[in-house]
């Protein structure tokens, strides 16, 4: 496929391009000359530590709104690290810190003391790998959020909850059920569950930690043809193992790489025709 | 699939745009201080109170505790410039002396039972003991004369003593005036303590009496009867040797003596850690050695612990492994209910049910081969240990059995998958996976049974004496006394401030310090070999 001589070549260019700050990066340059509305998410060269250990190395992106962006890359590249970030769930780890740079959620950077974490949570909901609904009724944990901010009007909840369900099409499946546990459902559904309890609190953003690797195919697609849904009506970032899965349902997608954003672009540019040597070796599966 | 339903009616929960959310939106606050942040001053109020509370109870023990040393100072002071000391010298030798004649006695009693009850043919070896015995005579009266005149020293010192607190007392008052008419006389102790040195002369006299005289009474000694017995004499007579050699040494120790000699600062501190005795409100010398009580609650705490760990981690294990769901809520709450029984109602059954049972086993015939059976003391170490060990026994369980069943569940599946059996499983994986946890249940056990008081108080006999090691397991049955068990005896009936009290004080320093110490090493285990297989 290629020379040795080409491969020297290609290492040499690539070396140089992270070497630059990543702002003029030739992949973000490309990226920027595009015509696209103002960003949502804006990540402005961020590093971040777990205690002495940098995870992430200036990072710079943006994301925009309603659409589905992915972040992909080899296990322990920071992809969790980063999206994290975004709701300022690394708060909980102690040893966690921003070193530099800047988030920003339309305009304002998340990080300022002003800024109320409960407030930027409600706003930027989350979805974990693994299901985790509350060991309550499915009812209970669509409202939880609600209730959680003083909203106990039977009727508006009952609204919200149907709503909330029909969004994560799932409304068929357990209108008929909802005051039972939602532990009893399955793998697929209780994710589906999750998704609904995050979308009940009306956020802007969702973000979501590998929300399907714990699916069969049957629930994945479901959950996939539900993200497809739901970006009509909210920004989503996923961080996905799966590249089929990034390919299938994200506009843009990211490629991550010890703590270092590679590449990011419109997805099908990445799939076909990544500028990147170390993505394409990725996305064809030579490493990673 | 449409989102909106026609039917739902759009009503935003969030209303503002995010941007000018995240500027404005703060929790509301009350002086600056939001719900959350009163929430976290409101725990940690708490927790700063009961940590103070905490302290305060440390500071209070280790003020009471410590005052003890300089007590104890004087009250060793004393025992040297009174001549109690002086005394005590040749007090030890008389009691040797004493301890040499029942070793006689009951040489006699060997030898009579061989002669089946025939007296007639001791009468030589009863004279010989006979004047074994009448040598330490003089010794005996020169100890009973001095005795008087240390004791009337250290009466004198004492009233002082008192005197010196109702000065201080009036001082307080303000009643200065009967605070000066009381004048505290001067003991002049080189001239009170010139009649022990005068008294030396007197024993080398009594001395050279003493060894001719032993000499003579051991050569009067016939033969014994049974030929089997006379190594036993010869080994008497070896000991007596022994005896007037430390005989000859006393001279040299009384004439060294010296009322005057400093005590070194450091005995404060050892005669109580290592002190043997413990004997409170004697007439003549108090001692306060925490060994005897020490070793007491060990051996007591030992032994409970090596009864109750079979049982207590047996049924962790069956309980959770092999029981079936029906048992499990059988057992489990029984074996949890016995922590609910009053410790005071198990002293009362080891009083009334186990002590005797104990000494009525011991004397059946099928067990008399047993050396040290039949046991004299109803009440003693096992009895307590047994009583203990019943306690122990749910507090060990309990923990174990939550150490076992934090042990994942993928790791005795995956064992169970790779073709082991049940009991395979349990001990190659499960019992080394939750090794920590039991390790630690045992030692909190241990913590329990060390601290316990009722049932030591009640049942280990209260024999302030440190058991006698020589016995072999025999040293099961006797009886001694705890930590926890004196200071519960003593404390009501000391005055406060009074140097007992403050022994008492450090005894419960002692507990803590152990307490402290097994907490923290249960700790330790658990946080060092969390969950390894070797
Ligand atoms: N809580 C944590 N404490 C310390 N290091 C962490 C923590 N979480 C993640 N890391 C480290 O940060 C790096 C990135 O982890 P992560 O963001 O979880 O990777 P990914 O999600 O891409 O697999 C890894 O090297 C990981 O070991
Ligand atoms: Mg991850």
């Amino acid at each position: 496929m290629s020379t040795t001589l080409e491969k020297s070549a290609n290492q040499k260019k690539k070396e140089e391009a992270m070497s630059i700050n990543s702002l003029i990066n030739p992949s973000m340059e490309s990226m920027m000359t595009e015509t696209k509305p103002k960003p949502i998410i804006e990540i402005d060269n961020v590093d971040f530590y777990y205690g002495a250990t940098k995870a992430l190395h200036g990072i710079t992106l943006n994301i925009e709104p309603k659409k589905v962006t992915a972040f992909i890359g080899p296990s322990g590249c920071g992809k969790s690290t980063l999206l994290r970030c975004i709701n300022r769930m690394n708060d909980l780890v102690d040893i966690a810190r921003v070193g530099a740079g800047q988030f920003r959620i339309s305009g304002v950077d998340i990080y300022h003391p002003s800024v109320d974490v409960i407030e930027l949570r409600k706003r930027v909901g989350m979805v974990f790998q693994k299901s985790n609904p509350f060991p309550k009724s499915i009812y209970e944990n669509i409202v939880y959020g609600l209730r959680i901010q003083g909203i106990n009007d039977k009727k508006r909840l009952d609204e919200v909850v149907e709503k909330s369900l029909r969004g994560a099409a799932l409304w068929d499946e357990v209108k008929d059920r909802l005051h039972d546990s939602a532990l009893g459902l399955s793998g697929g559904q209780m994710q589906r569950i999750c998704i609904a309890r995050a979308i009940a609190v009306d956020p802007e953003i969702i973000l979501m930690d590998e929300p399907c690797s714990a699916l069969d195919p049957i629930a994945t697609a479901k959950v996939e043809e539900l993200i497809h849904e739901l970006k009509t009506k909210f920004t989503i970032v996923i961080v996905t193992h799966n590249m089929q899965q990034a390919g299938r349902c994200s506009d843009t997608t990211a490629f991550f790489y010890l703590g270092k954003l590679i590449e990011i672009g419109n997805t099908e540019k990445i799939f076909t025709n990544p500028t990147q040597q170390q993505t394409e070796d990725y996305i064809t599966g030579r490493f990673g | 699939m449409p989102i909106e339903q026609p039917t739902a009616k759009k009503m935003p929960v969030n209303k503002m745009p995010i941007a000018e959310a995240l500027r404005t939106v703060q929790r509301p606050t009350f002086l600056g201080i939001t719900f959350d942040d009163a929430m976290h001053y409101f725990f940690r109020g708490n927790a700063t109170v009961s940590i103070l509370v905490l302290f305060l109870i440390v500071i209070f023990l280790f003020k009471e505790g410590g005052g003890f040393f300089s007590q104890n100072v004087q009250n060793l002071e004393i025992y040297r410039k009174a001549g109690l000391e002086y005394v005590d010298i040749v007090r030890t030798r008389v009691d040797n002396h004493r301890t040499l004649g029942r070793f006689l006695g009951e040489l006699r009693t060997k030898q009579l039972n061989l002669l089946h009850g025939d007296e007639s043919a001791l009468a030589g070896y009863d004279a010989a003991v006979e004047r074994f015995s009448v040598t330490i005579d003089e010794y005996q009266g020169f100890v009973s004369e001095y005795t008087e005149v240390a004791t009337g020293i250290k009466e004198k010192f004492k009233i002082g003593l008192d005197m010196e607190v109702a000065k201080q007392n009036f001082q307080r008052e303000g009643k200065f005036e009967e605070s000066g008419k009381i004048v505290i006389p001067e003991i002049d102790f080189a001239t009170e303590t010139q009649i022990f040195r005068d008294s030396v002369p007197q024993i080398k006299v009594i001395d050279e009496k003493f060894h001719t005289e032993v000499n003579a009474s051991l050569e009067s000694f016939p033969a014994m009867p049974s030929v089997e017995l006379q190594p036993q004499l010869e080994k008497f007579k070896e000991l007596v040797k022994l005896h007037q050699e430390d005989v000859r040494t006393m001279e040299k120790s009384l004439t060294e003596w010296n009322w005057q000699k400093p005590i070194p600062w450091y005995e404060t501190f050892t005669s109580f850690i290592f002190g043997r005795n413990w004997l409170t409100a004697s007439f003549w010398q108090d001692w306060y050695g925490i060994i005897p009580l020490f070793v007491g609650s060990l051996i007591i705490a030992i032994l409970s612990i090596a009864i109750a760990v079979p049982f207590a981690i047996g049924a962790a294990i069956y309980v959770n492994q092999v029981a079936t769901r029906h048992e499990q809520n059988l057992i489990k709450p029984y074996i949890e209910f016995v922590s609910a029984v009053p410790s005071v109602v198990w002293g009362f059954f080891g009083i009334a049910v186990v002590g005797q049972l104990i000494r009525t086993v011991s004397e059946l015939g099928v067990v008399s081969w047993v050396p040290f059976f039949p046991i004299a003391e109803r009440l003693n170490i096992a009895t307590a240990s047994c009583l203990l060990a019943i306690m122990a026994i749910p507090t060990i369980f309990s923990l174990a059995e939550d150490a076992i069943q934090n042990v994942p569940n993928a790791y005795t599946e995956s064992s169970l998958a790779l073709g082991a059996t049940k009991f395979q499983t349990i001990w190659i994986i499960m019992i080394p996976s939750a090794l920590s946890g039991i390790v630690s249940a045992i030692i909190l056990g241990l913590g329990r049974v060390i601290g316990e008081t009722m049932v030591v108080l009640l049942c280990s006999g209260g024999r302030i004496q440190i058991p006698d090691f020589s016995k072999g397991l025999g040293i099961f049955f006797q009886p001694v006394h705890t930590m926890t068990g004196i200071i519960a005896q003593e404390m009501g009936e000391v005055a406060n401030g009074a140097i007992h009290y403050r022994a008492l004080f450090m005894v419960g320093i002692v507990l803590f310090f152990i307490s402290l110490l097994l907490n923290y090493a249960a700790q330790q285990v658990v946080k060092r070999y969390k969950i390894s297989i070797g």
